[in-house]
Parts: C-alpha cells; structure tokens; sequence
C-alpha cells in the first residue's frame, strides 16, 4: 500500500506542479465562463437585428398589403430607415424584379426581399430571400409580422374598424419554457441543456486529456527504461493502478477547480453581462442534490478508470508517441463516438438512443450524466448504468494489465493485434 | 541454502516459437562479486528480470536468501540498474531519487540524508553547485548515470543487480562503478552483474556463468573455471623478428593446436598430449631469442570463445542476431 501511495504521489506531485497544469486550470473556467455567457448574450440578441429592416418588400397583392406588412416589420418605431422598402408591381413583372433585388443583395445595396403575392394574402405563400435568411430572430420576425398582416386583412374584410385591427393582432408574446422531470419541476429548460452540455462536456474532454497524458506517461516510463526499476520494486498492478488513480486525481483536482471558478463566475456574471450591455435574463443553475454529485463524480471516476487504463495498455504497447497516436485511434474513435451523442441526446435524452448510450460502458460515462443533467432518470437504469459500468471498468483494467506488463518490456517493432491478443494469455 | 544469495534451480522461460532461458540452475554465493557472461541475447536480460521477479518463470524455482523470489519484502533488499539507462527527464534529481528509495521503503528523512551523502560521494554537490536541485534533463550523460547508480544503491540493498554496467559509460564513470563493486563487495554485499566484456569480468568477478542460447555453459569460480575449462595455454615472445623463424614450429599441428597472435605475444594452446618442453627446445633450436615463454591460464576470454564461439560464430552472428531478435523483440 506505502508503494502504491509512492506512486499516486509522484504521478500527482509531477503534474499539478507542472506549467501546462496551471495554464489549463486557468484557462479552463475562461472557456466555461465563454460558453455560459455568450450563450445567453445570443439569446438577449433574439430580438431581431437592424437588418431586418434593411429589406426590399416586392408587392405583387395589388392590395397594398406591402405597406402594411411594412409598418408591421417596424412595429412602433417612428424611424423612418426602419421601415422597409417597399415596391409595388404587377405579378407578371416579379421575376425581373426578383432579379434585380438579387443583384442588390449581392451588391450588397440591401439585405434580402420578401416576396408577396396574392396566395400570400389567402396565407398560402410567401417567400425571403437574403443575407440573413438563416438568423432565426430576423425570419421569426417577420414571419410573424406576415401572420398580423394576413390576419389583420381577414379581419378588414369581414368588417372589423381598421383602427381596432391593430390592437386585436399585436401580440408581444414573451415564452418561457421550465423543465419537469419526476421529481417535479426545476430550472429554466434552457439552463438544464447548457448545464448537461457543460457536464458532458467537461468529462469528454478530460477523459480525452489524461487519458492521452496516461499513455504519455507510460511511454515514458518504457522508452526511458524507469519501468524496468520500478518494476523490479513493485508489481505491475501496482504501477498501473498507481498511474490510473495518480493521473485521475490530477484530472479531479482540475475538475473541481473548474466547477468552483466557473460557479465563481456565475455567480459574478450578472454585473458581467450588464457590462457587455446585455440584458440580464433570470439565469439559475439547476439546483444539483448531494446524491446527483455523488453520482456525476462515480461517473467520472469510473469513466477515467475504463479509458484511462486501456490508454495505459496501449502506451505500454509502442515504443513512440508517433506509433502511440496510431495506436490509439481505436480507442478515440470510442470516445468521439460518445462526443457525437452528446448534443442528440440533449435534444431527446429518453429517448431509445439515449437510454441504451448510457446503459454501455464506452459511451455511459458521458452519456448518463448528460441525461441526468436533463432529465429524470429510472433508479433502476441509474443501477443498470453503474454495474455495467463497474464490469466495463474490471473488464478493461484485467485487460490492461495483462498486456501493460507485457508490453512494457517489448522493445523494438510494434506489435499486432495478434500479438497483443497472444500477450494476454501470457502467465507473466 | 542460507549461504548463497541466490539459488536458481531449473528455471525455464518460454515465449512463443522460442526459449529465452532453458533448465538453467545456478548459485550465486553470498558475498560473492558473480558475472552473468553471454552474446548478446544469450538470456542474461531474461534471467536477471526473473531473479528481480518482473516476470516469472515457466518452471523451476528461484529462491533469494533463502526466501521464495516473489517475497515482496526480499525486493527491497535488491537494487537493479537495467540495461538501457533512464529516468524521468522532467523530474528534479532530488526528487527521483526520493522516488525510487520510497520504492525501496526509505522514507522521509533518511532517504534525504542519504540523497545528500551520496550527491557529495559522487561529486554531484558541491559548495558551488547543487545538482540534486537540477531536472533530470539538464545533467551531462555521464552524471545521469551517476544518479542512476545512487537510485540503484540508495537503500543499501544486499544484493545488487547491475545488467551490462560497463555499456555507455565514459572511463571515470566505468572506474567509480568499479571501485563501487569493490567497496561493496568488501562490505560483504553480493554483486551480479551481466557483460559480454570479458575483461572486466575476469577482473572483478569471483564466480562466473557463462551462458549461451539460454542454457548454461559452464559456471564456477573463476580459479576454478580456469582450471577445469582451459588448458595450460603458453605465452610467447621473441626478441626482434624472431616470429618469422618459430612460424613453421607453430603450424606443427603435432604440437601446437593453436596459436593466437596478441601483437606483443603468441598465446599458444598446446596440443593435446604435447610437452611444452619439446617446444621450447625446438625454439631455442630454431635460433630465436625468447624473451617470454610463460605457462599461462586461459583468460575468461580464450573459455568464452571457446566455449561458446566453438559452435556459433562469436559476434554478429546470425544464429545470435536471431535469438537476440526473438527475445527482446514480439516473437
């Protein structure tokens, strides 16, 4: 045990001292504080840019519908640049004029036109072109600003006072959106997708790093021949075990650090934003039970444990970093996979994707904790999740260190995956 | 038992399509300085690894001080220099040395006081210049080395296991390990160590084994070894050009078996059944002046190439190169 703890020791002691640790572990909540805030800096920007405005209305209703679409894109404003352009013509010259409104777009003289029509005033068709076509604020906009102007000319015709139209069609709907899972309802939807995003994140991403500075480290210790004496000192086991829980504490220390600046920053973030002129939005973090911690933590242990030490195997198996990327990418692809899930289980987190990704050790350490952040999740897949896990992390550390106590000891040619299979049945 | 530090009986290693070590026994005295001697390749890596029980072999039993091999507390009365020297570049010197000692269960501040006794043993402290405060990476060659001998001998350890100390190190470095052997030795610690350099061998070693292919050739005493494995062999000089007038004499297989020009010397190996006398007459017959004719014992050398050269070309042969390749490589 006093040798285990000589190792963790070194391996812990070596890392957090080093300059790459402090950078990272400064860096990290900057980067946090980034996807927190300009976030919700976009979505204080979700009132339609000035650009909207800057649009070319191509009437061909005969009805004056443009005009009045027009004053309906500029709301209450009295600025005259704020109300759109609007140029009245007959249907059968509309597709000189989308052209020319092309050219004017591309030119750069305007930002889009809007084309109406008279299916557009039976609420049927209508169409945009333009620049920010794909700013959703700008094209709810004016969607909406559509919807009034059909509406307010349907109300016309069956004889509603003009003046009356107006009022009866301006609805400035705010929409709020809260979150219910089965413990009932908590923070804003919004809030729970960036805080499961953070946590799936963050763990992709240190699993990512310290399993990649595990293998580093095991290169190390093999090309420099150090394995050779600390093996003649402890047992493999022991060095592997030793380098998985050194090397994961540093990744934990780092975690830790991150979660405390980065709810620092938080909690700073509201002068922050009235700094940057945002408005501040009501922005709270869903509230995390001891149990919820205790279970994000197990899921990260345990997913360091299952990565980390099949990274070990493979360091122990090259002989240069230049092979040991090579080597690895079975393993990366593992993860990346696990990455690529991250944001469709966001968007549907139980779902049958997201229930059998977080059921299978490769992908459920990032996965569950996801779906944990979003959403209610069973007791029983919580278990399920766990014990595979736990199988997950026996399976591959039993199959590590089989072919890290081999391999460490393998110089010259890299070996094949026959070889390595044959390692394992290896008595030692 | 209890007198040998290291009783080896029967042991086999076996990695697929070949055998690194076969039925090797051996005993290694305690107290004793013992050379491992092979080619390269040989198994001397492979049985060294197994007596330090980083692997185990597939048969026979090793025992150390009498205590079974994979005792855990018997690891830290060994200390191991491998062969391929190296350390952990990033680190402080200090610092890995209080590493490895922790390893060997010297802790706190003893493992400090003996990091200082012997950075100034080694010159690596001086009133100027404190290179334990130093990383790794910025010491010359020559004083990594030196700090990997203070990793390997910093618990003190009774039996010390040095694979191929000789290899990469400058003359002073090879002299201090020398004398270390030495001090040692006289301190009644048992030294092991692996070399294919003959000489040094010969010189420090009271007991050798030579082995070759992963078997045993011969082991021994070296007095010993000499006696039963060489012959009586004669050292010859001849004052001026005399060599041309013995040449004929030489090449007389009747008498001669062998003779090896060492430039200043002829080492002859007589033939069997011939008297030495007979060529020494035959010499003076001959009208050359002898300066030396000696009868000397076989160096380690002559029994090594012998022994083992006999059957196998010495040096980069190709049945070497290939055992060499199996055991160290995947196969």
């Amino acid at each position: 045990m006093a040798k285990l703890w000589t190792i963790i020791k070194r391996e812990y002691l070596e890392r957090v001292r080093s300059k790459w640790f402090l950078i990272a572990t400064f860096l990290g909540p900057v980067f946090f504080a980034a996807i927190i805030i300009v976030p919700a800096w976009l979505a204080s920007r979700s009132k339609a840019t000035s650009e909207v405005y800057d649009i070319t209305i191509l009437d061909a209703t005969g009805t004056g519908f443009g005009q009045r679409l027009a004053a309906a894109i500029a709301g209450d404003t009295t600025d005259k640049n704020k109300i759109p352009q609007v140029l009245v013509l007959p249907p059968a010259e509309l597709t000189k004029a989308e052209s020319t409104a092309t050219r004017d777009v591309m030119s750069k003289k305007k930002t889009g036109y809007l084309v109406v029509t008279a299916q557009t005033v039976a609420g049927e068709t209508a169409s945009y072109a333009g620049r920010n076509a794909s700013s959703l604020p700008d094209m709810s906009q004016i969607r909406n600003a559509l919807r009034q102007t059909i509406l307010a000319s349907r109300l016309e015709k069956i004889g509603i006072d003009n003046s009356r139209t107006k009022e009866l069609t301006f609805i400035p709907l705010e929409f709020s959106t809260d979150r219910i899972t089965d413990r009932g309802r908590g923070g804003s939807g919004m809030a729970s997708v960036f805080f499961g995003f953070a946590i799936g994140f963050l763990l992709y991403m240190t699993i990512i790093i310290y399993g990649q500075t595990i293998m580093s480290s095991v290169i190390e210790e093999k090309t420099s021949r150090v394995a050779e004496v600390v093996m003649s000192s402890v047992p493999t086991d022991t060095l592997l075990v030793g380098k998985v829980l050194g090397v994961g504490a540093v990744g934990l220390t780092q975690q830790i650090l991150w979660v405390a600046t980065t709810y620092v920053l938080l909690k700073a973030r509201e002068p922050i934003m009235a700094k940057l002129g945002a408005p501040t939005t009501t922005f709270t973090l869903p509230e995390i039970s001891l149990g919820a911690a205790i279970l994000f933590l197990s899921f990260f242990i345990l997913g360091f444990i299952f990565y980390s030490s099949l990274y070990a195997a493979v360091g122990s198996s090259v002989n240069s970093e230049q092979e040991a990327r090579q080597a690895a990418t079975p393993l990366m692809i593992m993860i990346v996979f696990a990455g690529v899930f991250i944001q469709p289980v966001l968007l549907n987190p139980t779902g049958t994707t997201a229930l059998v990704l977080s059921l299978v050790p490769v992908t459920s350490p990032i996965i569950m904790p996801i779906r944990m952040a979003v959403t209610g999740v069973p007791p029983l897949e919580m278990a399920a999740s766990i014990g595979f896990l736990v199988l997950g992390c026996a399976a591959a550390l039993w199959l590590a260190s089989r072919i890290y106590r081999v391999g460490l000891l393998m110089y010259g040619k890299k070996p094949t995956m026959r070889e390595m299979a044959r390692w394992i049945s290896y008595s030692r | 038992m209890a007198d040998n530090a290291i009783d080896i009986e029967g042991i086999t290693k076996r990695y697929s399509g070949h055998t690194a070590v076969r039925e090797l026994t051996l005993r290694v005295p305690q107290g004793s300085v013992y050379g491992l001697l092979g080619p390269n390749g040989a198994g001397k890596t492979t049985t060294i690894r197994m007596i330090l029980n980083i692997i185990a072999p597939d048969s026979g039993t090793i025992r150390i001080f009498g205590q079974p091999f994979d005792d855990r507390r018997i690891t830290e009365r060994m200390g191991y220099l491998p062969e391929e020297r190296g350390l952990y570049r990033k680190m402080q010197v200090r610092n890995v040395l209080k590493f490895l000692a922790e390893l060997k269960g010297v802790r706190g501040r003893e493992a400090d006081r003996r990091i200082n006794e012997w950075l100034e043993r080694l010159s690596l402290k001086t009133p100027e210049k404190d290179w334990g405060l130093a990383k790794v990476d910025e010491l010359s060659r020559g004083m990594q080395q030196k700090v990997q001998f203070i990793g390997t001998l910093l618990h003190d350890p009774d039996l010390v296991i040095l694979d191929e100390p000789f290899s990469g190190l400058d003359p002073v470095n090879a002299q201090a390990l020398k004398d270390t052997v030495v001090d040692l030795k006289r301190r009644g610690k048992t030294v092991i160590f692996s070399t294919h350099l003959m000489d040094n061998a010969e010189r420090l070693c009271d007991s050798v084994c030579i082995i070759a292919r992963g078997e045993k050739v011969l082991d021994g005493a070296v007095t010993t070894v000499k006696e039963e494995h060489g012959r009586k062999n004669i050292a010859l000089a001849l004052a001026g050009d005399g060599m041309q007038s013995v040449a004929s004499i030489l090449r007389d297989r009747s008498l001669v078996r062998r003779a090896d020009d060492s430039n200043r010397f002829f080492e002859i190996e007589m033939a069997p059944g011939a008297n030495p006398q007979v060529l020494l007459r035959r010499i003076i017959e001959s009208g050359a002046s002898v300066q030396r004719f000696e009868m000397i014992q076989p160096s380690l050398h002559q029994i090594f190439l012998e022994k083992v050269g006999g059957n196998a070309p010495v040096g980069e042969g190709d049945a070497w190169g290939r055992v060499e390749e199996g055991m160290t490589g995947h196969g």
